[in-house]
């Protein structure tokens, strides 16, 4: 009896096991039946590379061209993780070398709370102080590329400080001891030794960032004033998941434009595999080395 | 060659400063705008004015917020934890464990916006569901599913291999030594990460906008109706300018506070029930 159960558990665990992960393949699965009929009326390259992207035909003809989102998706994310790695690096080196232990443990959750707020209100605040300051300092209505960067880095920081942090710890434990033995200061030792040497952790981290940056919807789409536009820092543009949060309300079910979003969503969710993959590539480097 | 240490000082001073800042004042500002908005009857009235939402109260979109994010976490996390388990205690192939852990990383790179896609799809059109609570939970389900997983993986390799090989060796079955000793020490973590995850879900916005949540509803009576959600009720009143940004504030000191009180209350959970091998 008892070992019947034993099975009977063992078997609930597997199935459960197996049910999550054809939770990834049914996400991929709708995607792509829904996004793959927009191809026999579009031609992959002119979906990626046009720059019109016309749904609906007011004016004559309908165009799907995608070219100024991802450009946008790609150049906001980077916005970010630059902006975000100056400020979250330097947190970092403080945490790791100044801080003492008490007061680390203070500043890890107190970094950690910016994490729990909604990106909603990220975008109700950035649309309230930042797009407010960018019409004061004379770009025209505010909304641009950069206060698109400047609240996903603020939303990368928590993430990127803790990981930063971690491994700077790390190096700190293996190197402090010979860098003081050698008469080397401790700010000296941070910058040449330590840093260089967490760097490929960093750049882990980075990547990871890339990717929840890019997925990001809703603080980007409030503050990026949503224009199709090839992105340039002071003006509109308009990222690949605030197309789909916009306009999915509005396309009709089975049209053309319903398939383009959908396809949209595809590229974006092909984007974030391939990050995903890189990272799992580097892990794996990684670890071969060190075993 | 003393530049370059005197650099990195004063970076990471600038860093930590503006990182503290920029908490401060995120929370500041919507504390202070938002606290004087707050009133029993904006606490517990529906939505009203000529503009909706521009009067009145939030009472429905706090119920419909809790029923999304319950469903959200009794959806994920059953699926979470028994993959935690079956990855720690299970599975025996190194390979398998690799490639299990690639999939969930996947999942949870999956963006958000493309969760509320495949629940439009799946259970709004393919399933006739049409939009409602359960549509948008099983999305949220999806994107806290790796949250409550990963939580749950770290807690269970946290129990001291002795403690379950002691209990192996005196004859007890992998469901007794999982249910009577695994689980019971890592309850708190569990709790809390499965928390996590609803606080996780109660801000996302992305997953909801076309699969359940809507601009108005009354209080929902089943998982089967639409109901109105606090994140999209704030997007929608950001989104209709200047006459409702009293209640915009409202909404957001009201959605800020309910994820700080119950990450805050999870975290002290947590960290009450932690277990004796992890204090010293």
């Amino acid at each position: 009896m008892r070992k019947k159960l034993d099975k009977i558990f063992a078997f609930f665990i597997c199935g459960m096991t197996v049910f999550s992960i054809l939770v990834l393949g049914f996400v991929i699965y709708f995607i792509v039946r829904e996004a793959l009929p927009l191809f026999s009326e579009v031609s992959v390259l002119d979906f990626l590379f046009g720059s019109r992207w016309m749904p609906v035909d007011y004016t004559g003809t309908v165009s799907f061209g995608i070219f100024n989102f991802i450009a946008a998706t790609i150049a906001v994310s980077f916005t970010a993780l630059a902006l975000a790695l100056g400020a979250g690096l330097g947190a970092a080196v403080f945490l790791a070398f100044v801080a003492t232990e008490r007061l680390r443990s203070f500043l890890y959750p107190f970094v950690d709370l910016l994490a729990g707020i909604p990106s909603v209100i990220y975008g109700f605040v950035g649309l309230q102080v930042l797009v407010k300051l960018f019409l004061k300092a004379g770009v025209p209505t505010g909304s641009c590329v950069l206060a698109a960067g400047i609240l996903l880095a603020v939303m990368l920081l928590p993430f990127l400080v803790s990981s930063c942090c971690e491994t700077m710890l790390k190096e700190k434990e293996k190197y402090e001891l010979v860098a003081c033995a050698l008469g080397v200061s401790r700010w000296y030792a941070a910058a040449t030794v330590i840093l260089p040497a967490s760097g490929r952790n960093i750049l882990l981290s980075m990547i990871l960032a890339i990717g929840r940056a890019m997925g990001e919807t809703m603080a980007v789409m409030m503050v990026m004033g949503n224009a199709n536009l090839f992105p340039r820092l002071l003006g509109k543009s308009e990222s690949i998941a605030s197309v789909i949060a916009l306009e999915m309300g509005t396309a009709v079910y089975g049209s053309t434009h319903y398939h383009a979003l959908y396809a949209a969503g595809m590229v974006l969710m092909l984007l974030l595999f391939l990050i995903n993959g890189l990272i799992g590539l580097i892990r794996s480097r990684m670890e071969g080395e060190t075993l | 060659m003393r530049w370059i240490g005197t650099f990195t000082k004063i970076w990471a001073y600038a860093g930590i400063s503006a990182v503290c800042a920029a908490v401060l004042f995120l929370f500041g500002y919507v504390f202070f705008q938002g606290a004087g908005i707050i009133s029993v009857e904006f606490l517990t009235e529906a939505p009203k004015g000529l503009v909706l939402g521009e009067e009145g109260g939030i009472w429905p979109a706090i119920t419909g917020s809790l029923c999304f994010t319950g469903t959200a976490m009794v959806l994920a996390s059953v699926p979470a934890a028994a993959s935690a388990l079956y990855l720690v205690f299970y599975c025996r192939s190194q390979r398998l464990y690799q490639a299990i852990r690639l999939v969930i990383q996947c999942i949870s790179g999956i963006p958000s916006i493309v969760l509320g896609l495949f629940a439009y799809s799946f259970l709004v059109r393919d399933l006739n569901l049409g939009r409602c609570i359960f549509s948008a939970g099983v999305a949220l389900a999806v994107m806290i599913l790796p949250f409550i997983e990963v939580r749950a993986e770290k807690a269970f390799r946290e129990v001291p291999a002795e403690l379950v090989r002691s209990s192996y060796s005196l004859g007890c079955s992998k469901l007794y030594t999982i249910t009577r000793i695994v689980l019971p020490a890592c309850r708190g973590e569990l709790v809390s990460g499965i928390i996590l995850g609803g606080c996780y879900a109660m801000g996302a916005t992305a997953p909801m906008i076309f699969t359940g949540a809507v601009a108005y509803a009354a209080v929902p009576d089943s998982i089967f109706s639409p109901a109105m959600a606090l994140p999209l009720h704030l997007y929608l009143l950001v989104a209709q300018g200047s006459t409702s940004m009293d209640t915009a504030y409202g909404t957001a000191f009201v959605m800020m506070a309910m994820i700080l009180l119950s990450s805050l209350l999870a975290t002290a959970y947590a960290r009450r029930s932690q277990n004796r091998w992890k204090r010293s």
